[in-house]
């Protein structure tokens, strides 16, 4: 203990003891302040401070030595109060020391009696001051203890994974509430339970086959538990030397995961079909084009050849088609989006489908709001121009020779609207619900030779869609189709 | 007995199968009916009385080939008709449909079976071997 750093306050109503103790104390290294009277010595205490210790005479005018070391003492507990006393007072100086002060030292003292007594007081105060901070320490300790257990407690609670623990006795130890939903018989069960009460056979296997393989592996399976599947990770617990203890089972559901794998696989699988059919038919008519076993005649093989193109055509529009829908899907399709004269591209998209139309004897009439008479529509021309041709184009292919196509643009409120209507063939109830759909393409006797994909309409809703428009279908069966696109104007 | 006099039934949704199919059938001398629709197939089936019936399985319904092809089996007077089933999709859709033996080709209802497309000489071959 470093002495300079000691203050010390001595509270005496006999001038000759405190100058003696500031004399005696002051020449060992102390730093000494005296008081006349109780009072003062407060006082003193309070302008003064801190001190580490106080010597306090009982028989005091103004506040008696026992009432001060009551306020000494409400002000710092850790004072080291010693009492200086006649032998007269003797009584009152032991009732001090159970009121809080270290010792006493009757009057009169030797310089190493008074020495003596400071230095086990002090000593004593270090002692006591370490203890608490030990003390204090561990309590704090503790308390995180406490507060780390309740986090845990509280992640495993929040936790959207199931979890459950499992000792080497085979007792479900733990469990979170995810695993009392997902496991079913669990919710009722109270920790501890035997692991033979899990019905999911597969999850007791697994956590067996870890508890008793003893290595690190963790073990990773699907399991379908009430119409869900689950990834279940089964990892050893390991103590410090790397023996086994436990294992840990996490049950993660994972049935958006694998409806997203099927609706893939299907995907993928209808996509194949649809680039099949077009390849086979292809290879079909250059295999007999090839085979001599038909007649050479040039205009049948004309039309074989065409009838190859066509099909030729149609893989290259679904390759297209197929490629703007992954843009889109992986949000690679990026719209160019400037002002639209809707009109005028709408007159574009139908003079690109002119000569299909005269092909087939189709009249293709463009009527409504001219070029600068709607307002602007914040669109990509391009894309835009796309989905009106396809409309168009689907039209002229649903509609026999000689029957009508007309185009339509209007404007109705803060909204462009592009219809375009055919006498064609029109569509069954049941399938105008389903025409926007990927590779939906309705099949019968009328349709059988039309060539298509199933991903034109669709392309048209999805782009439509980002141009926050929407598109809709009216039809009959043998009466004809309109289909109408609407825009919000800029 | 002449090809002439041979009447074969040919169905699929698909117009460039069955013609070209037509296309050479005809060009060997058999006559040829063709259908997109199986339900209008099968009603004229049982009125031609066709000696061979080469069909799609169709995706629309699913098996609309095959149980066109049962209810030829099926039926006391059509049951000695020849059933070729063609179709783009085996392996599609997890399916395989691809007959490994005369069982599998029995379960089947069908005489013969081939992956789209059948060259045309083998699919010629295999008429002229189930009408010899």
């Amino acid at each position: 203990m470093n002495e300079e750093a000691v203050r010390l306050l001595v509270v005496d109503d006999e001038r000759g003891i405190r100058e003696g103790v500031r004399m005696i104390l002051g020449a060992e290294g102390f730093d000494v302040v005296t008081a006349e009277d109780g009072q003062a010595g407060l006082e003193a205490f309070d302008s003064q401070g801190p001190f580490t210790v106080a010597l306090i005479d009982l028989m005091m005018p103004r506040m008696p030595g026992l009432e001060l070391l009551g306020h000494l003492h409400q002000r710092d507990p850790d004072l080291v109060v010693i009492i200086i006393t006649a032998h007269a007072t003797i009584d009152s100086a032991v009732e001090g020391t159970k009121r809080g002060a270290y010792s006493y030292i009757p009057k009169p003292f030797t310089p190493d009696e008074l020495l003596l007594a400071i230095r086990n007081g002090l000593e004593r105060r270090s002692l006591a001051l370490e203890a608490r901070r030990l003390r204090d320490e561990r309590e704090s300790r503790l308390l995180e203890v406490a507060s780390e257990r309740s986090k845990s407690t509280t992640i495993l609670k929040c936790m959207t994974d199931g979890v459950l623990v499992i000792n080497l006795e085979m007792l479900v130890v733990l469990r979170n509430d995810a695993a009392a939903r997902i496991v079913p018989g669990l919710a009722a069960r109270p920790v501890p339970f035997a692991l033979s009460e899990l019905t999911s056979g597969e999850i007791r296997e697994s956590i067996v086959d870890v508890l008793e393989g003893g290595g690190p592996q963790i073990l990773m399976r699907e399991v379908s538990l009430d119409e869900h599947t689950y990834m279940v990770n089964v990892s050893p617990v390991l103590d410090s030397e790397d023996r086994i203890s436990g294992a840990v089972a996490v049950f993660r559901d994972i049935t958006a995961l694998k409806a997203l794998e099927t609706a893939k696989s299907l995907f993928v699988s209808m996509v194949a079909h649809e680039l099949k059919n077009p390849l086979a038919a292809t290879e079909g008519w250059l295999n007999l084009l090839v085979s001599d076993l038909v007649k050479h005649d040039p205009q049948e093989e004309r039309h074989m050849i065409e009838r190859s193109l066509i099909r030729i055509k149609t893989l290259r529009t679904l390759v297209s088609e197929l490629l703007n829908l992954t843009a889109i899907e992986t949000g690679n399709f990026s719209l160019r989006r400037a002002p639209v004269d809707v009109a005028r591209i709408t007159r574009e998209a139908v003079e690109s489908q002119r000569e299909r139309a005269d092909e087939r004897d189709i009249v293709l009439t463009l009527s409504g709001r001219g070029e600068g008479e709607t307002g602007m529509v914040l669109a990509d021309r391009d894309a835009l121009q796309m989905i009106i041709a396809n409309l168009v184009d689907n039209a002229i292919k649903y509609t026999p020779e000689q029957g009508h196509v007309s185009v339509r643009v209007e404007q109705n409120g803060m909204y462009v609207r592009v219809s375009v209507q055919d006498d064609g063939i029109g569509l069954a109830p049941e399938d105008t619900g389903k025409v926007f759909d990927e590779f939906f393409r309705v099949k019968n006797e009328q349709t059988a030779s039309i060539p298509g994909t199933g991903l034109g309409l669709s392309l048209v809703r999805r782009i439509t869609e980002m141009h926050e428009g929407s598109v809709c279908v009216e039809s009959a069966p043998g009466r004809g189709s309109t289909f109408t696109i609407s825009l919000p104007l800029s | 007995m002449t090809a002439e006099s041979r009447t074969l039934v040919l169905v699929d949704d698909d117009r460039d199968f069955l013609e070209m199919n037509r296309k050479l059938l005809e060009g060997r001398g058999y006559r040829v009916r063709c259908f997109t629709d199986p339900q209008e197939a099968l009603e004229a089936i049982r009125e031609l009385r066709p000696d061979l019936v080469v069909t799609d399985l169709m995706m629309d319904g699913l098996d609309s080939g095959f149980s066109l092809a049962r209810s030829l089996k099926q039926d006391p007077h059509l049951g000695k008709t020849a059933v070729i089933i063609v179709t783009a999709v085996a392996g599609q859709r997890g399916f395989d449909f691809s007959p490994e033996g005369p069982e599998d080709l029995a379960a089947m209802n069908a005489d013969a079976y081939f992956d789209k497309p059948v060259s045309p000489q083998a699919l010629l071959a295999k008429v002229e071997e189930l009408l010899a």
